[in-house]
Formats: structure tokens, sequence, C-alpha cells
């Protein structure tokens, strides 16, 4: 098995197969992990750039995850060899290394507890997946993404070919 | 968090910008038992504030920006904030309504409710964050439109992941109807409250939150959300606000024929398919956009890429923007219609007002009593798209002839000696649709507290519930019969009741006030609301309780308006509903008897418990509300 990630499944020629931007994802994945409601402790977050643009960003679960390897507690570490980097919230010191780290900035500190935090793919059943109503949040990994994309690349090919 | 387990934030912070002192008051626990939140803080609040009689632009009026129990927290499509004041168009409660992440993030702010009062020597913003608050100079923001105020905020602020509600050159300028924008695209639109901010010189409040909204039963609230998402499975009408939003009225606004354009003198569009809900979809959209936490997501995300007006990138149309700036002025041009939207959010005026006013002003053109100097040389006939346009600059402006426009039409009838084309109740626009074919909707909209509304009730219930259902609830099984007049004033009162709770939990009518199935109405409505409020604050409510508030609410709002002067005179639909017949569409001859009007209004009057001469809430009815 290869690593797991949560992936953003757009299809642009499809309005209703776009992230709407109703942030539910963040809702829920606070929820989840807190138990209360407030975004700016999910561990996924709708960037918007205006124009229509918004996307969900969360954990890429790199192979060599910089967080991890900087981390100068152990706090974050991978249990699996295959699995997600997690956080082991006693031994993180909030220093935000990590922060500083994560190619996608994905990672931030909790602004209760003030330690890492990070998706951890709800035991396997995440949540923001389950939740999303345009249903463009999947559990995926590198291989299956990539045939996303090749999918996607070729159906442009094909309607470029009935169109001319 | 004070004494509340969960879903309060506890707090009400009050800022008086005369002095500029700022206080925050615990909120107390019976208050929010008996008003819930939202517009049951904000009417309460007018009600227990206002000397009667004071001038909505005067430093006396206050303006309330409320959340609910529920925003903040992942139940679904809880977003909705209410502003509200003593409106300027009606003289009585005026308040709006706007979706978006603003009332969200007041709670991760710390705050239930802002209350504004007193009036700024120079114009201020509000700055709050995570419990501070700071009062700014905003001489740099005053004179700019919405999406510059937000642009230059985010820049001072340094920080573009924080939430605004402001005023754009409309308020400013006092227009009567100038509205509240939240984050550039949740309109409160309604009622002036932008211009009420205005008068106070006091243009935004921004805010940044991060504290939690807690939920005192998590798994309790889990399955009550989890309850509410199964009842949308498969749901025609969700479906339906998915694809098309709010504009697949249009369809069915053109097959009755009950559009009321152009003024309210026809009932269909002869060039309808360019403003159809389908060729909005087809043409402009780009996708839908979700509320925070929506599941439903009928908010628009549109663009214009070609023509004289690209590139333009906007939230909308609503299907109220096309009544409003299409079939009023009857413009046909979508192009047009979506530019005349952008315009007034930007400038920050009610399309609604600003539609109806433009297309009273045609009338009266094309009647002859208003000239072509008086409309400052324009050619302001029926479907001229470029003077829509040029009018929404001048009404933000209070320039030219667009002065008198920006005190909507009761004043402008009044000024023109023509108040028979003002097609207003309570001094606010008849909105929505045209109500002449049936009494129910027309008594919905006419004893709606805020003036002409059609989001007070929900008068569509006789199009879908059984005989049973009827006879089990209403006790008559005539409120099944959409023509029949028995039952009709009882089931006005309880829809209103009822879809009042939406706004007191901070959730949208749209996706939990809104089915064609009774029971689903119940069900989501009052039940599954009822349980995810008492899961989510961990305090002791049963649906009738609730009902009780929105009930209670609905009750101060009528004491405020009769202490204001507002008798059963208020209550009456716009002279033309009842002199005209509809002039085309499958309604065509329809008219409102004066006669069955009374009928349905006495009848509401009485499954109300207010007085049938002066329509003041009778002792026993305010006793058993807890109000005396």
């Amino acid at each position: 098995m290869t690593k797991q990630r949560i992936a953003y499944f757009e299809d642009t020629r499809d309005p209703e197969s776009m992230c709407s931007r109703c942030r539910l994802c963040e809702l829920i994945c606070a929820f989840h992990h807190h138990q209360v409601g407030n975004p700016r402790r999910a561990r996924i977050k709708v960037i918007s750039l205006g124009k229509g643009v918004d996307i969900p960003v969360t954990c890429l679960n790199c192979e060599e995850a910089p967080c991890m390897t900087i981390c100068p507690t152990g706090a974050l570490h991978r249990p699996e060899p295959d699995g997600m980097v997690m956080v082991k919230e006693d031994l993180c010191i909030g220093c935000a290394m990590c922060v500083n780290a994560c190619p996608v900035g994905t990672i931030t500190l909790d602004p209760v507890t003030g330690v890492a935090l990070k998706c951890d793919l709800c035991d396997g059943d995440p949540q923001c997946v389950a939740y999303c109503p345009a249903k463009v949040l999947k559990l995926t990994d590198a291989d299956r993404y990539a045939r996303h994309r090749m999918k996607a690349f070729v159906k442009s090919l094909q309607a470029s070919q009935e169109g001319s | 968090m004070g004494i509340f387990a969960g879903g309060y934030a506890g707090q009400i912070l009050d800022v008086n910008l005369t002095d500029g002192s700022i206080t925050r008051r615990p909120l107390d626990r019976a208050f929010a038992l008996n008003y819930i939140g939202g517009r049951g803080f904000s009417s309460r609040t007018l009600w227990d504030e206002l000397r009667p009689g004071i001038d909505p632009f005067s430093p006396d009026n206050v303006v309330v920006l409320a959340a609910g129990p529920l925003n903040g927290t992942p139940a679904p499509s809880a977003s909705r904030l209410t502003v509200a004041t003593k409106s300027p168009m009606t003289g009585g409660v005026g308040d709006a309504n706007s979706g978006g992440y603003w009332a969200p993030e007041l709670k991760y702010a710390g705050f239930d409710a802002i209350v504004i009062r007193g009036k700024s020597e120079e114009p201020v913003y509000l700055w709050v964050e995570d419990g501070k608050v700071e009062l700014r100079i905003a001489n740099h923001l005053w004179g700019k439109k919405i999406s510059e105020t937000s642009q230059l905020l985010k820049e001072e602020v340094g920080d573009d992941d924080i939430h605004i509600c402001a005023i754009g050159p409309g308020g400013e300028n006092l227009v009567r109807y100038a509205c509240v924008v939240t984050d550039e695209e949740g309109v409160g639109g309604r009622c002036g409250i932008g211009g009420v901010m205005g008068s106070k010189r006091f243009k935004a409040v921004a805010l940044r939150g991060s504290q939690d909204v807690r939920i005192a039963d998590p798994k309790r609230f889990k399955e009550a959300i989890d309850a509410y998402r199964e009842t949308l499975v498969g749901e025609a009408w969700t479906e339906t606000l998915r694809t098309l939003g709010t504009p697949n009225l249009t369809g069915h606004r053109q097959k009755l024929g009950i559009w009321g354009a152009k003024n309210f003198q026809r009932g269909t569009i002869e060039d309808y398919e360019p403003i159809s809900g389908e060729n909005f979809r087809e043409k402009f959209l780009l996708k839908p956009l979700g509320c925070m936490g929506c599941m439903v997501r009928c908010r628009r995300y549109s663009s214009i890429q070609e023509g004289p007006f690209a590139p333009v990138y906007t939230k909308g149309p609503e299907y109220e923007t096309i009544h409003a700036l299409a079939a009023k002025p009857y413009v046909t041009d979508p192009a047009v219609v979506l530019r005349a939207h952008v315009l007034c959010d930007e400038y920050g005026i009610d399309e609604q007002t600003a539609g109806s006013s433009i297309a009273m002003a045609m009338e009266l053109y094309e009647r002859g009593i208003l000239k072509r100097d008086h409309v400052d040389g324009q050619e302001l006939v029926f479907g001229n798209g470029e003077a829509l346009l040029y009018f929404i600059e001048k009404i933000a402006l209070r320039e030219g002839f667009g002065d008198l426009l920006a005190e909507g039409t009761r004043i402008m009838g009044e000024r023109l000696n023509a108040d028979y084309y003002a097609i207003h109740i309570k001094g606010l626009e008849v909105d929505a649709a045209d109500p002449r074919a049936l009494v129910t909707r027309a008594l919905t909209y006419a004893v709606a507290t805020r003036g002409a509304c059609h989001l007070r009730g929900f008068p569509y219930i006789d199009e879908f519930i059984t005989p049973e259902e009827a006879e089990a609830h209403f006790g008559t099984a005539a409120v099944s019969d959409v023509k029949a007049l028995e039952g009709k004033g009882k089931m006005v009162a309880w829809s209103e009741d009822w879809v009042t709770i939406a706004d007191l939990m901070g959730l949208c009518k749209f996706a939990w006030h809104r089915s064609r199935n009774f029971p689903m109405l119940i069900k989501r409505g009052l039940e599954l609301a009822r349980e995810i409020f008492v899961a989510t604050t961990g305090l002791p409510m049963t649906t009738e309780e609730l009902y009780r508030c929105g009930e209670r609410v609905y009750n101060v709002e009528k004491l405020f308006n009769v202490r204001e002067g507002f008798g059963r005179e208020a209550d009456y639909p716009p002279p033309r509903f009842f002199e005209e017949e509809m002039p085309d569409g499958s309604g065509k001859g329809a008219k409102l008897n004066r006669e069955e009007y009374d009928r349905v209004l006495d009848e509401y009057y009485e499954a109300r418990g207010w007085d049938k001469v002066t329509g003041e809430p009778t002792p026993e009815k305010l006793r058993s509300l807890g109000l005396q």
C-alpha cells in the first residue's frame, strides 16, 4: 500500500464538480478532532483567490516529510511505514519549525492548545471526504491521483478532437 | 463562555460611537431561552432601547448585528446574520439577513451580537479580534465602494483572512435603502440598515476569530446533523437550488404570469428566455457557492467574459436580482442585469428597492408625470438598460434625479403626488412576485412586520398539504384547498412563527424551512432544529417552546410597530392590487377583493390573538408569551 492522502478532484468543465467554498470540510474536521466549531483548528483549509478559485488544501503526506525531519522533539513521527505523519501532542513544544518547513503550509499551531495541527486521516475515514457536499475531496494516493489527472487530460484531447 | 455549555459566545458587545466607549455585557440565560438569538436578539433590543418616534437617521437609533447559537458550529447552513435597526424605509422594525461567513466569525471572535449606538464625529470602523475591540478612524475608507473597502482593510490589518461587514457610498450618502455587505458577497439588503450605519459615520466591522464555539453534547449533535443530511437525499427542491439557485423561480413566475413586471403592470415578460434561470446558468455560471457549512449551495458565482462589461466576477444573480433589475424595469439583457447587480452591491444599495424605484419612475415618465428635464435628460422608459445603470450610480451618490430615487417609492409618491404608483407595504417595496391572484400571498406580504416581504411567512403550504394533514394541524381541511379562504389566516400566522425560528437560530430558510412536504416542514423546521439547538447549547427546549420563541419575537416586532403608530391600515396591500386586474398570463383578470382580504385579515388577527380593529396584541396574548 502506498501513502494515502486527501486530494482535491475538480472538473472545471462541470460547475458542480468544483469546490463551492462552503468550508464544511474545515468545520467537520475541527468538530471531529476537538468537538467544537472552530475552523482555525481544522487541518484542512479552503484557500480562496477570488474569480472563482477556491481550493481546499491539506497535508500531502510527503515521503521525506520535512515536518518530521525538522521536528526537534520527535513529536512528528510516522508510526506505520506507509502511514500518515502524526503528532504526539505531549512531545510537541509548539516551536513551529514544522510550520515553516511544510512545502504547502498546511501545518499550523492549534490556536487553543499551541501544539502542531495536521491531518491524521481520521483513522482511515476522513470526515472532510465524508461530508464534502460537492464530493470533490477524496482519500487517494499518488497512483490514483495520477490516473485521475491522466483521464482528465485524455478527456480534454477527446473534446478537442470532437470539436475540430 | 460564561454560563452556557455551548453555542453561545456568552457576550454582547456594545459600542457607543458618540463617546467611543466599548462595553461587554454577559448574555443573560433567560434572554437566550426566550429569544434564542439573531432576529430574536435584535427585535427585542429595538423594542427595549428605542424611544418611539425617533428619526431613524438620528444618533438615538441603534444598529444590531446578531448571530444565533448555531452560527460557527458545523450545523448545516448555519451561516445567517441578522442586521437590524429602526428602518428609515418603514419607521418600524427593520431587519435584513445575510448568509456567508460573517456571523460564524463573529462567534469565533468572541461575541453573539454587536450593538452600535450614537454617532461618531469622524468616520470610524470597528476591529474585533478574539475579544479585543478597537474603534479605528475610517477617513481613508469613506467614499470607497465595497470591494475597495475590503481590500484596504485587509491591507491595513495585514491579513486577508478576515471577515468584513461594510457599507458603500450608498450608506454614507444616506440612501434610504442602503444595505450592508458581508465579505463583498452577502447582502443584508432590505430596510435601509446601511443608511443608518452611514448616519452614524460607521463604515465597517472587521473580524478575526479563533475561539471555539463549544458544543454541549457532541454525540447528539452529530446524530442530529446526520439526520438533517438524510432529509436532503433525493429532495427535488434541494437539487433545483443547487443547479439553478433561486433563479429557478423565473420559470414559475413566467408560467403563472406573476412577475409584477413594469412596476406591476405586466404578469409575463415578452422576451423572457434571456433572463431565465437556465440562461443565467448556461451563459454566466462558473459554479455554485455554499455559505458556511451549507450542503445545499444555492449561491451562484457568475462571470461575464465578453462584451462591454467584461470582465465581471460576482456572486449572483439571485432570483430577487432578476425580479428587481430585470422584470420591474423590464430590462431583458442579462449582462446588463448582472452589471446592475454588481453596481448595487458595490455601492451598497438594496437592489430590490433600487429596481422598484427606477421602475416606478419609468412608469411615471411613460405616463407623462415625469418629464425629461426631471430625470437628468434620460429617456427613462421601460427596457432602457442604460438608464437603469445610470441611475443606480446616481442613487448611490444622490446626484440629480438619483436624489429622489434614493428615497424609495413611498416618498417618491408623496413628492410627485403619485402615491398610487408606489407599490409598497409599510414603505417597503413589494418583492418576489405579484400576489394579486392569491389572497394568502397578499396577506403574507402585507402583514410582514418589516414591510412587504416574501420571507416573513410561508404561504405555499396550501399547495401541498393533504386534507388530513390540514385537518390535524390547522383544524380544517380547507387549508389544503388553494382557493379556499377558511383557515388561511391561521396558516399564515403559523408559518410566520415557524419560519422565524430560522432567523433566531442563524439557520438558512432555504435549507431548513423550505420543503414541499408538510411533515418535512415540521421535522426539519421544528424537531431537528430543536434537537440541534439542545445538543449545541445544553439548554432545555421543547418543540412547543421553540415555536413559542418564534411567536414571541413576532409579537415583539408587532408591539414595536404598534408603538410607532402602525394600525390595521398598515397591513394592507397597495391599492393597485385591488384596483387593476392582472393584465396577462394564466392569472389574467385576477385582482384582490377587499371583502375577501378583510376576511382573511380578520382570521389572521384572530389566530394571532390581536385586536381586529387596531391590530394590537391583546393582553391575554402578551401574558401567554411572558411579555407582560
